[in-house]
């Protein structure tokens, strides 16, 4: 398993390399820079910000020199500074030197934050957000498959993959207004937008204090955005539960005698969880990076918009910072999948 | 819970206002207790660095943190005092003119301490308060020029100040801007040529002062770098500074009690302002569950608005200096003649646009500077300028044209082009409507994303025929919209081709004169003669509507409308409850 884990981590690597080899090149193969605006530069001010962007440089030169910053670990006796150009993810003093890795460079549109300080300050809200809503769309969706499957064509079968149906087709960007609307502004219950948890944040990515205020903020967008996906969750479950208790064993199980209840949840709900995590783990890399829509409904500082708005501002470095991180996201999640696959199904082996 | 953190904030300020008071000397925090919500557009305020501003929502920070020399009114546009008291005008016999600004002694720079939340006056190194000087403002022109600092709105500078274009653009040093520190309390400038607007650039926030000693550090002063701008490092002068700042989701700024207080920038009578950075819908909403007190009001919601009791009479419609128009390629083919441009824009139906349409109370533009704009002609005094809807005319001249050619109006082979909106997608809808029934005329709409759009537009070969494009105001002045958008070399119509692609010298002439009269009246006439040859005799562009900003305010809050996006006077509006 160990060795499998090493080689998994060394294809990240090469994962990564060829992400950012093919978004570094489509992004600067598309039309339009960082600095065309409907007022035009002149061309003394455009060669300034080339300047000072280094985006004066050949692209085989910006893309070397952006893959040395962000990946190879600088070892240097100069101290940090407060230039946005300086701003590495790893800072470890050690004696007289300073260890840093992971400069993801500034932001073109905001002049005075880095790549970093979006992962920084974004990030943690919108992990917070996807956590919440992952934990919706499972609490939400398995009692819904088990039930849907186990009393299968009766009421309660059809009630709950009413509310499947009902979840994936109405989208949040239908379903989040009307919440904002009956819970935030006519009932007063919850705050229409906003997020309950600022920097800094305990260890890194988590509120500082989990209080009323967190969770009054948190549940209208986690519900909305957890709702969908715990659509697609039940509908998963019913469908894998359903074959698995017409398999031989299951009637073996039976036929010894065994409990129902253990029957389903020892034998039947085990090993038809397997598609239900395989979905687990790109939902939730798209959840924990953030969501365009749900953040902009919600007023949600996350991450979400970055992966839109760097795109048509053509802020290279965000967009570079952004596809890496959910390439990182999505190959762990992945990862982590195949390692339960082989805890939920003895069968399956990697080594 | 907003009401929770009202409290918790009055109880914060009741105790700050209880310690200060026991501190003999230190003023009471102006407009204590009184806070004011509002809201900028989702996304993070790009900056407060006056040298890097370039969006409204930045502009409107700094204009608040920073005080110019001189200070435009926000309702007439108007040249008021700013941090200079006076200022003298000089012809130089070079052609220059210099303009002397003698600049008040008792503005302190101050920084919000968060571990006081106080706002405290900045000492140097000796001890002494750091009063605002006439080197502060040097500071602020030369570092915003500096080819290092680069700055996007420094090149409105760069084109007024003598040697300031050489030094920007790298080709001479610093010690070449025509900018002089006399002594602490006076500053020269030394403008290119004389015009009325020199003071109006003297007072955009390119020039305001910043604080070198936080920005590169000093004796007794970490430098903060990129990072002043952050709070706890931030440090300005105006009746308000930076208190808060949690990126992408608050900013919160708070009376600056040493803040004097002048005829035109009185002490503020709210204590805090927050804006929520939330796109507009959820800001809407936020302002009905009574938990904004000022916002925009999204389209969708306008009707509903309009006609419910409590809302409409908490809207405002005001003007904002921005035009909407399409423009010509005069250079392409079948909107190279005059006649057929002409035809096209008397053929658009400005008022069932902004009725039916855009409805949110917009002007229908008949031409291009925005009223209101100082020298800009008004429909008051020029109530026939320009191009008016028109149908039976543009039939006439579009006839002329097809006659000499020997064509057909269905032969006519004409393309529109905007960026990707649903917004600009249905205006172009509409209007090639009119053109189809007015005219006969079939004009494809091909739409392309902002910054592919902005490439094409300005190419000199694959300009499209008709574009839109929007301008709105640097300075409220019409020069900004006839010279630097539409005059050769202008924004839309740049000197190495593609936009307008059009020169007309008796239309450049104009400009220069305008911009050196001093008298107003005859001002607003010079262009008004240039605008008649912009969208009339040449008719290089369609102007279509004028903008106005649709916001509703909650009744206790007092106060103006600015007709400057970003450039609300706050200091003058108050709270009574």
């Amino acid at each position: 398993m160990g060795r499998y884990i090493a080689r998994r981590l060394i294809y990240l690597v090469a994962v990564l390399f060829v992400v950012s080899m093919i978004t570094f090149g489509l992004m600067h193969a598309v039309p339009g820079g960082p600095f065309d605006t409907e007022k035009a530069l002149p061309p003394e001010i455009q060669a300034n910000l080339n300047e000072r962007y280094n985006l004066s440089d050949p692209l085989w030169k910006q893309y070397g020199k952006y893959m040395y910053e962000v990946f190879i670990p600088h070892v240097t006796s100069i101290a940090p500074t407060q230039s946005v150009n300086d701003d590495f993810m790893v800072t470890i003093k050690i004696g007289s030197v300073w260890v840093r890795w992971m400069n993801f460079g500034p932001s073109f549109s905001s002049r005075s934050r880095t790549v970093n300080d979006i992962f920084r300050q974004q990030l943690p809200v919108s992990a917070q957000l996807g956590t919440l809503s992952l934990l919706v769309a499972l609490l939400v969706g398995m009692p819904l498959g088990i039930l849907a499957a186990l009393k299968q064509n009766t009421l309660l079968d059809y009630f709950g993959m009413g509310v499947a149906i009902f979840g994936v087709s109405v989208p949040v960007i239908v379903l989040g207004p009307i919440m904002v609307w009956i819970f935030g502004v006519t009932l007063k219950w919850f705050p229409p937008t906003g997020w309950g948890a600022q920097p800094p944040y305990f260890l890194g990515f988590l509120p500082s204090n989990l209080n009323w205020n967190f969770f009054s903020h948190a549940t209208m967008p986690s519900v909305a955005l957890g709702l969908g996906s715990s659509a697609v969750i039940a509908r998963l479950t019913r469908a894998t539960l359903l074959q698995t208790v017409r398999e031989d064993y299951i009637r073996t199980a039976r036929a010894k005698g065994l409990r129902e209840s253990l029957i389903i949840t020892r034998h039947a709900l085990k090993n038809s969880l397997i598609p239900v995590v395989t979905i687990l783990g790109p939902l939730f890399a798209a959840l924990v990076t953030g969501t365009f829509v749900t953040e902009l409904i919600f007023g949600i500082p996350g991450m979400g918009k970055y992966f839109v708005t760097s795109i048509t501002n053509r802020d290279y470095p965000v967009i570079m910072g952004t596809i890496l991180l959910y390439a990182v996201f999505l190959v762990i999640a992945n990862l982590a999948v195949d390692i339960t696959y082989a805890y939920l199904d003895p069968r399956i082996r990697y080594d | 819970m907003r009401s929770k953190l009202f409290v918790v904030f009055s109880v914060v300020i009741i105790a700050s206002m209880a310690l200060t008071a026991c501190q003999l000397g230190a003023p009471a925090a102006p407009g204590a207790g009184k806070v004011l919500r509002m809201s900028f557009g989702a996304g993070d305020v790009p900056t407060i660095d006056p040298a890097l501003t370039t969006d409204t929502s930045s502009v409107q920070i700094v204009e608040e943190a920073f005080v110019g020399l001189s200070r435009a009114n926000e309702e007439t546009s108007l040249s008021e005092p700013g941090l200079a008291d006076s200022w003298d005008v000089a012809d130089n016999a070079d052609g220059t003119e210099t303009i002397t600004f003698h600049l008040r002694n008792d503005v302190p720079w101050v920084r919000y301490n968060p571990d006081s939340g106080k706002v405290e006056k900045v000492q140097d190194c000796s001890g002494k308060d750091r009063m605002v000087t006439a080197n502060d403002f040097a500071y602020g022109i030369l570092r915003t020029l500096d080819p290092a600092t680069a700055s996007n709105y420094a090149y409105v500078l760069a084109f007024a100040i003598v040697g300031a274009g050489d030094y920007n653009g790298g080709n001479a040093d610093a010690s070449a801007v025509g900018v002089k520190v006399v002594d602490d309390q006076t500053l020269d400038i030394v403008f290119n040529q004389p015009a009325t607007y020199n003071i109006n650039i003297a007072g955009m926030w390119v020039a305001r002062a910043q604080p070198k000693w936080i920005i590169e550090g000093d004796d007794c002063t970490t430098a903060a770098g990129d990072k002043w701008t952050e709070p706890g490092n931030f440090e300005s002068y105006g009746p308000y500074t930076l208190k808060e700042w949690v990126h992408d989701s608050t900013i919160t700024i708070t009376a600056n009690p040493y803040w004097p207080g002048t005829a035109s920038v009185p002490v503020p009578k709210i204590g805090e302002v927050t804006w929520s950075m939330l796109d507009e819908a959820p800001a809407f909403a936020e302002y009905e569950a009574g938990n904004l007190d000022v916002a925009g009001v999204p389209l969708a919601d306008i009707d509903r608005v309009k006609t419910d009791p409590v809302l409409s009479k908490e809207l405002k419609i005001a003007p904002d200096m921005c035009t909407y128009y399409y423009g010509f390629n005069t250079k392409a083919p079948v909107v190279d003649d005059q006649r057929v441009r002409l035809a096209l824009s008397e053929a658009v139906d400005r008022q069932s646009l902004v009725d039916n349409v855009t409805k949110g109370g917009q002007e229908p533009a008949h031409w291009f500077s925005r009223p209101g704009l100082a020298g800009a002609p008004t429909m008051a005094d020029h109530p026939d300028l320009g191009v008016f809807y028109n149908p039976d005319d543009a039939k006439a001249q579009l006839q002329s044209y097809l006659d000499e050619k020997g064509l057909t109006a269905a032969d006519l082979d004409l393309t529109l082009m905007f960026n990707t909106s649903s917004g600009h997608q249905k205006i172009a809808e509409a209007i090639q409507q009119m053109w189809k029934d007015n005219l006969g005329v079939d004009v494809k709409l091909v739409n392309q994303e902002w910054k592919v759009y902005l490439e094409t537009i300005r190419d000199p070969v694959a300009t499209p025929q008709i574009f839109r494009l929007g301008w709105c105001m640097d300075y409220p002045d019409a020069n900004n919209f006839l010279k630097e958008d539409a005059g050769f070399g202008g924004s839309a119509n740049p000197a190495e081709g593609g936009g307008f692609n059009w020169k007309n010298d008796k239309f450049e002439s104009l400009l220069t004169q305008a911009a050196k009269e001093t008298d107003p009246a005859t001002r607003v006439d010079l262009y008004a003669q240039a605008e008649e040859i912009l969208v009339k005799t040449d008719a290089a562009m369609i102007p279509i509507y004028w903008y106005t900003r649709v916001s509703t305010t909650k009744p206790y809050v007092t106060r103006t409308f600015s007709v400057a996006p970003g450039q609300e006077h706050i200091e003058k509006w108050d709270i009574t409850k």
